[in-house]
């Protein structure tokens, strides 16, 4: 393999790595894909205000997807010298022609015009080195530490390159890159959450996430008892993003199709409060890449408007069985569901986060949620628990802190009660998911009526 | 079987370690294979086959830790790594407070694989998929049912682990894992059964973990249950009453609730951003109660068919078994040999990491409920008068220190003067941890324990899916809150 020591493949190299894949596999009377996701990750944790893992891994992988007729066939890899990729090609040969029929099987989707999209990668973060992270994570522990805190979380940069050819034509490549750092400052009796992303190393506001979530530990040592039921809340980005999570990953055509999604039957009516729901692939400030993972150009698609539900995004195996025009936001093969929004933006209002927390009497403001699951996928009822920074608001002043709740909620509903929109959009990104940080994520404070707490815990 | 390519590749990587100032170094080769297949509605919707090589050097320099990972096989990039791993430790020890330590361990040179009777990769693709077609027509026999599941995958793990210390460990795991699912929609409803434990159960062995359940069979009763869900009695609200878990449901329970606070590096902070702390300190070793008296929790790298049984873990320490909770008692933590060293005792062999590409963690191995003395579930239920008893998975959640917990499954069934009555729909309960344990008051027997596994326990970051075993029998608890949702 060439340039070995790089973050970064390369465009050559990967179209070099596909179509020698799809070479491999032959033309005999069949369609072939190649997707490759490759990706240099570094992350360096700490805890106890020291660093304790600091790893870095230069990983890719080929997805190959052969259908013959209509039997499909898929065979992943990482071993990507010829011998690997010739034996990729013979596994999915073989298996392709011994998988049953599938007659819904729409086809491997021809090549489609792929617009422009700002680009998101950086240089300088491709170039990180073990020390520049180190020296940002020793920042955030020193202004932990200087305030008698603990402090756990990481500093990472990461390069991730996605590409995929086919036989029919298709040819689509996007680096990109992020910096990102989390912090978890912890006291004896409270702790508190911040987390920050950018493509570029240098413009990771890493003294922004220390000041933020020290300040606000500070705040929250010594959290009072207080009842669960409903309470009017105001939610900081990071629990917003989880509300964001949850519904995007129902606004599919999938979803639709199964009867799991809380929009089915619904398009066109009023299923939340007044909020605006986009997936934006050319959003400048978000992760933008014009294409998907099966190298069909993703739309801009308005999935709530208003409250109104709109629209849902599709792949095009299911847009195939459905009658659907695909959208462009097919996942790669293998990751439990064939599409997602994953450029999300949940459109900003007019208010200042202080603006929110003053317009509430009595309420609560939350950080973050915990370990949040599906109770009833359909009604969109999710439970989790509040972490890392949760506050009785009264009369318009953060007064105290509070232990944390369980809640259990339908998300949908609760945006349903939508009282205010901050002004100012965070940019979040998940972990990696299936090799890759997939989708992101652009979210306001929020301001909802009522959210339903039902339970509490110790601390 | 990995062997000698690897073995003077690796010796290398140890070299260049050493020479660039680590004061020890490990490296592990990990090849795996895996091919999961998913029958759907009737057809096959997806079958992937993966193939995984690669390594990854983990060292200590100037008293701090760096590991660096790739899937490039030749010397250079042994070097490159190694070097890699060295300067990234050195990087980390800007922040130190303290070196890195390591309980001791005798360095083995050893081999060892799981016992198959059938292997799956030895089988045919049509003999695999054709237990998926068979269940799957069955799950279709039942009309309103919506969409319907059947999956599996198989999984094999070749491993070699060298160390400057001279451990030289190969082994081979293999799992094979899958079951049936049914979906019923209609009257606002989304329900789901499965069988043998959602799509996720899965054990260390051959095809023969899957046969034995017999999907096929059960097909029909699946399906069966998921229409009947829709318009079954909702679970009362908030009811305060006796609760008898099915023991897929208790093994969950036990991962979520013990599994999870008895990690000691849990317990020691390192997980405190993400996975989160736990509420079992290390003071409270050998004296607090975690549960009843009935309760007896063991840590067992060694049980027959568990996802959490090997020869070594992934620092080369043997594997282990022992009591976590004894008698109600919390006992042991789960350890590896920096954090064992910290407590001044050795590593239990809990080190496991997902693959070549990350750092081994303290992970689950089989941490299983031991059965009791309650006869069969049958008896169990017989023996309680009002409650609710409950199967299954659907839903779950837990605190970031592990005490409050809320758990949903696919079904419920009342019980009425010792007998299984109305079927309910939407069930959940709640609690706090050791309040819930000590609340068990019986533990069916032997014959109704099985080893069941968690294919799905994720930890870390960069982000690790873990293979966890827990065996369990039904239990029952008193005074549990039930119907969270209405």
């Amino acid at each position: 393999l060439s340039d070995r020591s790089a973050a970064r493949w390369g465009e050559v190299e990967l179209r070099r790595i596909a179509e020698g894949a799809l070479r491999a596999v032959g033309t005999d009377g069949q369609q072939a894909e190649a997707l490759i996701i490759a990706r240099t990750g570094s992350l360096t944790r700490f805890a106890s205000a020291a660093i304790h893992q600091n790893v870095s891994s230069r990983e890719a992988e080929l997805r190959l997807r052969v259908a013959r007729g209509t039997r499909v066939a898929i065979v992943t890899t990482d071993r990507l010298d010829d011998e690997g990729i010739r034996r990729a090609a013979a596994t999915a040969n073989d298996l392709v022609a011994r998988a049953p029929e599938d007659p819904r099987f729409g086809g491997i989707p021809a090549p489609r015009p792929i617009a422009d999209a700002p680009s998101a990668y950086s240089e300088r973060t491709a170039e990180a080195a073990p020390l520049d992270r180190a020296r940002a994570a020793k920042v955030i522990c020193d202004a932990a530490r200087a305030k008698g805190l603990s402090a756990a979380g990481f500093v990472a940069t990461n390069t991730q390159e996605l590409a995929v050819a086919s036989t029919l034509g298709t040819w689509a490549y996007s680096p990109q890159t992020t910096a990102e750092a989390q912090l978890a400052a912890i006291g004896d009796e409270g702790s508190a959450y911040a987390q920050r992303v950018s493509h570029d190393l240098d413009r990771l506001d890493v003294a922004g996430v220390a000041a933020e979530a020290v300040s606000k530990a500070l705040a929250a040592q010594r959290p009072r008892e207080m009842e669960p039921g409903d309470h009017e809340v105001v939610l900081e980005p990071y629990a917003v993003y989880d509300i964001v999570a949850f519904l995007s990953g129902q606004l599919t055509g999938q979803a639709v199709e199964e009867g799991r999604s809380f929009v089915g039957g619904r398009m066109g009516e009023r299923v939340t409060g007044p909020v605006t729901l986009m997936d934006d692939p050319f959003d400048p400030d978000g992760m933008p890449r014009a294409f998907d993972f099966e190298g069909q150009p993703s739309d801009r698609v308005t999935l709530i408007e208003h409250g109104t539900a709109q629209a849902v995004v599709y792949d095009s195996g299911t847009a195939h069985r459905t009658g659907n025009a695909n959208t462009g936001h097919a996942l790669p093969p293998g990751a439990g569901q064939p599409s997602a929004p994953m450029h999300r933006r949940l459109e900003a209002g007019t208010a200042t986060r202080e603006e929110l927390i003053r317009s509430v009497s009595r309420g609560l403001l939350v950080t973050r949620f915990y370990y949040t699951r599906w109770v009833h996928q359909l009604r969109t009822i999710v439970t989790g628990m509040t972490r890392d920074g949760t506050f009785a608001i009264i009369d318009g002043e953060i007064a105290y802190p509070v232990k944390n709740f369980r809640f259990t909620q339908s998300y949908h509903e609760a945006l349903g009660g939508v009282r205010g929109i901050g002004n100012e959009l965070m940019l979040l990104v998940p972990a990696e998911q299936f090799g890759i940080q997939a989708t992101a994520a652009r979210v306001p404070v929020l301001h909802l009526a009522s959210f339903s707490f039902t339970g509490a815990t110790r601390f | 079987v990995l062997g000698s390519v690897e073995r003077d590749l690796g010796l290398r990587a140890l070299d260049t370690a050493r020479s660039r100032g680590a004061s020890y170094a490990d490296v592990r080769f990990v090849r795996r294979d895996t091919e999961d297949a998913l029958v759907k509605n009737g057809r096959l919707d997806s079958v992937d086959r993966g193939d995984s090589f690669g390594f990854g050097v983990r060292a200590i320099a100037d008293g701090a830790w760096g590991f660096a990972a790739s899937a490039v096989m030749t010397a250079a990039e042994m070097d490159r790594v190694a070097a890699l791993a060295v300067e990234i430790a050195r990087a980390s020890a800007i922040t130190k407070r303290s070196d890195a330590a390591l309980a001791p361990v005798a360095p083995a040179v050893a081999t060892y694989e799981t016992p198959v009777v059938k292997d799956p990769f030895a089988m045919t693709f049509e003999d695999r998929v054709d237990l998926l077609v068979r269940a799957e027509a069955g799950l279709r026999s039942q009309r309103g049912v919506r969409t319907t599941r059947a999956r599996y995958s198989i999984w094999r793990e070749d491993k070699l682990f060298l160390s400057t210390e001279g451990a030289d460990i190969a082994q081979r795991l293999i799992e094979v894992g899958g079951g049936i699912a049914a979906e019923a929609t209609g009257e606002g409803e989304l329900q789901i059964r499965s069988y043998p434990d959602g799509l996720r159960y899965q054990n260390g062995g051959g095809w023969e973990v899957l046969e034995q359940w017999d999907l096929a069979a059960h097909a029909p009763r699946v399906a069966e249950e998921a229409v009947a869900l829709l318009t079954a009695k909702q679970c009362p609200h908030d009811v305060t009453t006796s609760l008898i878990l099915a023991g897929n449901q208790l093994s969950l329970q036990c991962h979520e609730s013990c599994g999870h606070p008895i990690e000691l590096d849990r317990a020691l902070g390192s997980e405190a951003s993400f996975a989160g702390t736990s509420f079992l300190l290390p003071k409270m070793l050998g004296s607090f109660r975690y549960g009843s008296d009935q309760v007896n929790i063991r840590i067992d790298s060694t049980s027959p068919g568990g996802l959490g049984t090997f020869g070594f873990d992934d620092e080369g320490v043997p594997a282990s078994e022992g009591w976590a909770v004894k008698d109600g008692i919390f006992t042991s933590y789960l350890m590896s040999r920096e954090t064992a060293a910290a407590l001044g005792t050795r590593s239990n062999a809990t080190m496991r990491a997902d693959g070549w590409a990350r750092l081994p963690l303290i992970r689950m191995t089989n941490v299983s409920v031991m059965p009791g003395t309650a006869g069969t579930l049958d008896d169990l239920i017989a023996d309680t008068d009002d409650g609710i008893l409950m199967d299954t998975n659907r839903s779950w959640s837990i605190d970031d220190r592990r005490f409050n917990f809320q758990f949903g499954t696919e079904i419920g069934w009342e019980i009425k003067n010792g007998k299984k009555g109305a079927m309910l729909r939407n069930p959940t309960y709640t609690g706090i941890t050791p309040e819930f344990w000590g609340s068990c008051d019986a533990v069916c027997s032997p014959s109704e324990w099985v080893m069941w596994g968690t294919p799905n326990c994720g930890k870390g970051q960069p982000g690790q899916v873990g293979h966890t075993g827990h065996g369990a029998a039904p239990a029952r608890f008193r005074n549990v809150r039930t119907g969270v949702i209405r």
